[in-house]
């Protein structure tokens, strides 16, 4: 019984050193990542780079519900926290840096083929020269400009891993629909990809601190 | 090298092949060539289907036949040809064919073949590259401008063309616009402006010659941006007279833009700006306080702004004017007390005390404190008089200072007061200005060689520094009304006229050195900070009337605010008709005589004013000189009398002294015939019996009348005609003879001579007086007188009677007037001469001839031509002519 106790609390012992072990490794390949991304001179530039144009998005995103609304007419607020498939995800999934950045820039590319299809919706609903059209078209080319700067970061973070494609290939759309519809489908897309952005805001401030630290002391030795 | 030379050699085969089918005989290659000026440009002439010509007929001809040392044989049917492009025009290159047989001769068309050379610049590099975005509505224009500086040349013939490529770094998009040269700046839309993303921008120049790229500008989009300038606010706050806090709001979101500031200020109405330091404000804030500001001010503020990053950005224009006045403070400074002094009576004098804010006044004056102390009696006042000040809060901003006058006292010249003055405004009391007065009798020394120089409409002024130290001086300048003052330091010895001197405007300058206190005695100026032309001359003014060679002229001086300087001097003119004369007069000259003037003639005069800087012409003034001066016709009057007063008295004179004469060329003496040797003749009847009965006549016996008598006589004579006739008829033997001297007259020997047939009888010396003196003529005078013999006798005497009858001459010169008037006479006489016994006499005639006698003197004052005499209206002269003779008969 003894021996099987002792084997029981060898193997708790080697399960909890291997757990450790694991943390720690995992610490290590962590620290050595965000150690090698804070070596980049650059990082802190385009990560500030990065920052303003997702705050100009943010802010941008914020202007074009507001001015979507105005040119739906009467339109419940609880249209646009309705449900609509296919529409990406405000959150940023991943748990380390890269991840993250990489969900960002997943979730940016996902968001341009529906910004493509409100754009072309509006375009049957609105005038020629509409704001709104306006606005659609400067947001959604200043995603494609946020995207590239994501994908520059990254690249220059992290050199070594290739960035990913959005999840399942090409972005799928919705079906086709009425006019109803498709106010209720941009307005969706613009609410969320507004929380998006506000996520993403907050997102590169944290990494701001994380991957881009000034060279401490102890680089100096 | 040889790819260029296969490739040359098969268009032209290509050429050929083509050419061939039009029969053409001679093709050039290359074909349309684009050269470039400047380089070796080589064509190749090529004989096809013929061989009625070779190579060595073929020539180049491009303005001018190209000499044959350009020409290269290829082969016999191929000539090439090197050319250096030089002109800049387009122009043909042939090859032609000599005429070398008659089919060319026939065909000259087929054997010509030429190429349009079309010649331009290899285009360069574009340089100094720059873009901008402005800042439209509320955001950044989507439109990036770029312009760049084309260098080189290029024609029209070969134009360049610039393409601006404007690319965003990190993605593919490229935006491209092209404008053609000479243009160098386009505009590339890019949908919407790409705030902090990184572009490159170039701009390709290109022609067919080449293209050329610029510099790439590579810079972050908001590098491109010029934005509107911030909206800007400014508060001054009460407890800070020496600031204002400035509040702006930015005309863009920061999100897109972060701004750096630049701050400007002045006080208003000065030039020159004042820069806040871009270290102080080169970071994105939205307010900034200004200090070390003078209290009481009011400041002009303005803001512009940048893209935050020191090596790229536009500045936005400055912002509109925002002016705020800071809060007043404390009198910092003495007010600038001054007097103006003025002599009132005898041994007295007038000061006025006027005084200027302090230069530091901090606020506006409301009022000041003035208080006089007199030395003489060592009394100070002691109590302050306010003087308020009434003044808009205006006034006070402005830079010229206000001149408060602050109150007058008369004082004697022995006297001597000390002024004490402060300022007073809302917030407190100044310092203490003082200033003393001293006895006129005593006042200090003045300052020496003062000189004053204008200069581009300002006045220099220097001066030689008394012996005394001076603490400071006044410079003193006044004009029509207007008074100012400046003070200097005591080492000065020159200074410029701080004041806004007027132009034209005279000015009196004065300087005062004050030592201590105390005023010293002033040295006074005239000045023109600019002299111009008189605005107006003088009007000259005849004074009093004009003579007749002199003309005395007055004017006034120029008031001294249309003087616009220094008179230099007066030039006076005067016209009569066409010429003009011209008298310049010192300029303190008010009058003038003209003279060598011309009598009896109008003058038009002007009078032109002259200054340094010109003249101008006064009004015309005209006036017409005497004909006589006065006194003149008077003078001319009374001298014509007194001359001939004067006439009339020596005439007198002279027939008083010369009586004798005269008495004896009027009624000159008749000799006597009673002491006549001619002899004796008894008439033969008595005297007795031929009393006269009148006194004319008497003695008159009238021997023959005829018809020329009829016309001769007189009426009063015809009237008297028969009368006579019955006296000669009773009296036959009275021979006319009336007591007349011309009885005797020469003349009458002539006709005498006339008469006698035997005029060989008479002897040429003697002079036989052929009148019948009766000397019962004179008797006739002298009625009383005891009656004598009448005697009729002929004079034998040669000896002359009368000077009249002496000077033959003159008497037939005289007679030769009557001479028309005797001849029918003596005519009828002649013809009758038969009837009448030529030795009887002829008492008619002898008295006819007797009157002509007595003519001359009446003659003469009718002024009776001769040929009057001729006339057939002689007889009514001949009749005047008898008519005082017969008065002059009357009396006897």
């Amino acid at each position: 019984m003894n021996g099987h106790v002792k084997n029981m609390h060898f193997q708790q012992f080697m399960e909890t050193a291997a757990t450790l072990l694991s943390l720690l490794l995992l610490m290590t390949v962590d620290s050595t990542k965000t150690v090698a991304a804070s070596k980049n001179p650059q990082c802190g530039n385009l990560l500030q780079q990065t920052l303003k144009i997702s705050r100009i998005v943010h802010k941008e995103s914020g202007d074009l519900i507001k001015t979507y609304k105005a040119a739906q007419g009467e339109m419940s607020e609880l249209f646009c926290k309705v449900s609509v498939n296919d529409i990406p995800d405000p959150n940023i999934s991943g748990l380390d840096p890269p991840a993250r950045i990489a969900s960002i820039y997943t979730h940016l590319q996902a968001f341009l083929p529906h910004f493509k299809r409100v754009y072309k919706q509006q375009t049957d609903l609105q005038l020629p020269g509409s704001p709104l059209l306006k606005e659609l078209n400067t947001v959604r080319g200043r995603t494609e400009n946020l995207a590239s700067c994501i994908n520059t970061f990254y690249q220059s973070l992290f050199p070594n891993l290739p960035i990913p494609e959005p999840a399942g290939g090409p972005t799928t759309l919705p079906p086709a629909q009425n006019v109803f519809q498709q106010k209720v489908y941009g307005c969706v897309v613009l609410k969320t990809y507004k929380d998006f952005m506000s996520n993403v805001s907050k997102e590169l401030r944290n990494l701001k601190s994380k991957v881009c630290k000034k060279r401490t002391p102890r680089n100096a030795f | 090298m040889v790819f260029a030379a296969v490739l040359h050699l098969c268009v032209l085969a290509w050429l050929a092949s083509v050419l061939a089918a039009d029969d053409y005989h001679l093709v050039i290659a290359p074909q349309s060539p684009v050269v470039q000026i400047g380089s070796n440009f080589t064509a190749t002439c090529m004989i096809i289907n013929t061989t009625e010509v070779t190579a060595d007929d073929l020539y180049w001809k491009c303005s001018e036949i190209i000499p044959k040392e350009h020409y290269i044989k290829i082969n016999s049917s191929a000539l090439n040809v090197t050319v250096t492009i030089r002109s800049e025009k387009s122009e043909w290159l042939l090859c032609k064919c000599k005429t070398v047989s008659q089919y060319v001769a026939l065909n000259e068309g087929k054997f010509i073949h030429g190429i349009l050379l079309r010649k331009g610049y290899r285009p360069e590099k574009p340089k100094n590259l720059s873009c901008i975005a402005v800042h439209e509505s509320e955001k950044i224009s989507s439109n990036i401008r770029c312009q760049w500086e084309a260098v080189g040349n290029q024609t029209e013939a070969v134009p360049t063309s610039y393409t601006l490529f404007v690319r965003q770094i990190g993605s593919d998009k490229v935006y491209t616009a092209s404008i053609l040269g000479p243009v160098n700046s386009t505009t590339v839309d890019m949908n919407f402006f790409p705030y902090h993303m990184e572009l490159e921008i170039w701009v390709v120049a290109q022609n067919e010659l080449g293209k050329e790229e610029s510099e790439h500008l590579i810079k972050l989009a908001n590098c491109f941006v010029k934005t509107k300038p911030p909206s800007v606010t400014v508060i001054s706050e009460a407890v800070f007279p020496t600031s204002l806090v400035m509040n702006w709001t930015s005309s863009i979101d920061k999100r897109y833009l972060e701004m750096i500031y630049e701050i400007r200020f002045c006080p208003l109405g000065s030039q020159t700006w004042l820069y806040v330091p871009l270290a102080d404000t080169s970071r994105y804030i939205q307010s900034f306080r200004l200090q070390n500001l003078r209290p009481d001010t009011v400041y002009v503020t303005q803001v512009r702004c940048k893209y935050n990053n020191k090596n790229c950005g536009y500045w936005s224009d400055w912002s509109r004017n925002v002016t705020e006045r800071t809060p007043e403070d404390l009198p910092k400074s003495k007010p600038d007390v001054w007097i103006i002094t003025s002599a009132e009576g005898i041994n007295k004098r007038q000061i006025e005390f006027i005084c200027k804010d302090p230069e530091f006044s901090n606020g506006r004056i409301r009022r000041f404190n003035i208080t006089i102390e007199k030395q003489k009696y060592r009394i100070k006042n002691g109590t302050w008089e306010i003087i308020p000040v009434n003044r808009s809060l205006t006034d006070g901003s402005s830079s010229k200072k206000q001149i408060t006058p602050l109150k007058t006292i008369l004082l004697d010249d022995e006297e001597s007061v000390t002024v004490y003055v402060t300022a007073i405004n809302s917030v407190g009391t100044s310092p203490q200005a003082k200033l003393i007065i001293s006895r006129k009798t005593r006042e200090p020394p003045a300052v020496e060689k003062m000189e004053v120089q204008s200069h581009n409409g300002q006045l220099l002024l220097s001066w030689k520094p008394p012996n005394r130290t001076v603490s400071e001086y006044v410079v003193e300048w006044s004009s029509d009304g207007e008074r100012n003052w400046q003070r200097e330091n005591g080492k000065a010895n020159c200074t410029k006229i701080k004041g806004d001197l007027k132009r034209f405007v005279h000015y009196r300058i004065s300087v005062y050195p004050i030592y201590g206190k105390l005023v010293g005695k002033p040295v006074h100026e005239q000045a023109y900070a600019e002299q111009g032309v008189p605005s107006q001359a003088p009007t000259v003014n005849l004074s009093g009337d004009p003579g007749c060679y002199t003309a005395k002229l007055e004017w006034d001086e120029i008031p001294l605010i249309k003087r616009h300087g220094f008179i230099t001097n007066y030039t006076i003119y005067y016209r009569s008709g066409t010429e003009t004369h011209g008298i310049t007069v010192p300029p303190n000259t008010t009058s003038y005589t003209l003279t060598s003037l011309s009598r009896n003639t109008k003058y038009d005069i002007w009078i032109k004013a002259s200054t340094i800087r010109g003249s101008v012409n006064g009004s015309n003034h005209s006036f017409t000189t005497l004909k006589y001066a006065p006194g003149e016709i008077e003078g001319i009057v009374v001298g014509v009398s007194l001359g001939f007063l004067f006439v009339v008295l020596m005439t007198m004179l002279l027939c008083f002294c010369k009586k004798d004469v005269i008495k004896d060329n009027f009624w000159p003496q008749i000799p006597n015939p009673g002491d006549s040797t001619i002899g004796n003749w008894s008439p033969d009847y008595p005297l007795k019996a031929e009393a006269p009965r009148e006194n004319c006549l008497s003695g008159i016996s009238v021997l023959n009348v005829d018809v020329c008598d009829a016309k001769c006589v007189f009426e009063e004579d015809k009237a008297s005609l028969p009368l006579k006739k019955d006296k000669y008829l009773s009296e036959e033997h009275s021979s006319g003879i009336g007591g007349s001297s011309c009885m005797s007259s020469p003349r009458q020997s002539v006709s005498d001579s006339d008469e006698g047939g035997d005029m060989a009888d008479t002897t040429a010396s003697t002079i036989q007086y052929s009148s019948v003196v009766a000397s019962s003529g004179y008797k006739g005078q002298n009625p009383s007188s005891l009656p004598q013999q009448s005697i009729f006798s002929r004079s034998e005497s040669t000896q002359p009677l009368l000077d009249c009858e002496e000077n033959h001459d003159t008497m037939v010169q005289e007679g030769s007037r009557q001479c028309f008037l005797r001849q029918p006479c003596f005519n009828h006489n002649a013809g009758n001469e038969n009837a009448t016994d030529s030795n009887d006499f002829n008492p008619l005639e002898m008295e006819q001839q007797e009157v002509l006698d007595f003519c001359p003197l009446e003659e003469d004052t009718e002024h009776t031509a001769p040929k009057d005499c001729q006339s057939d209206d002689w007889i009514p002269a001949t009749v005047s002519s008898y008519m005082p003779q017969l008065g002059g008969y009357r009396p006897q």
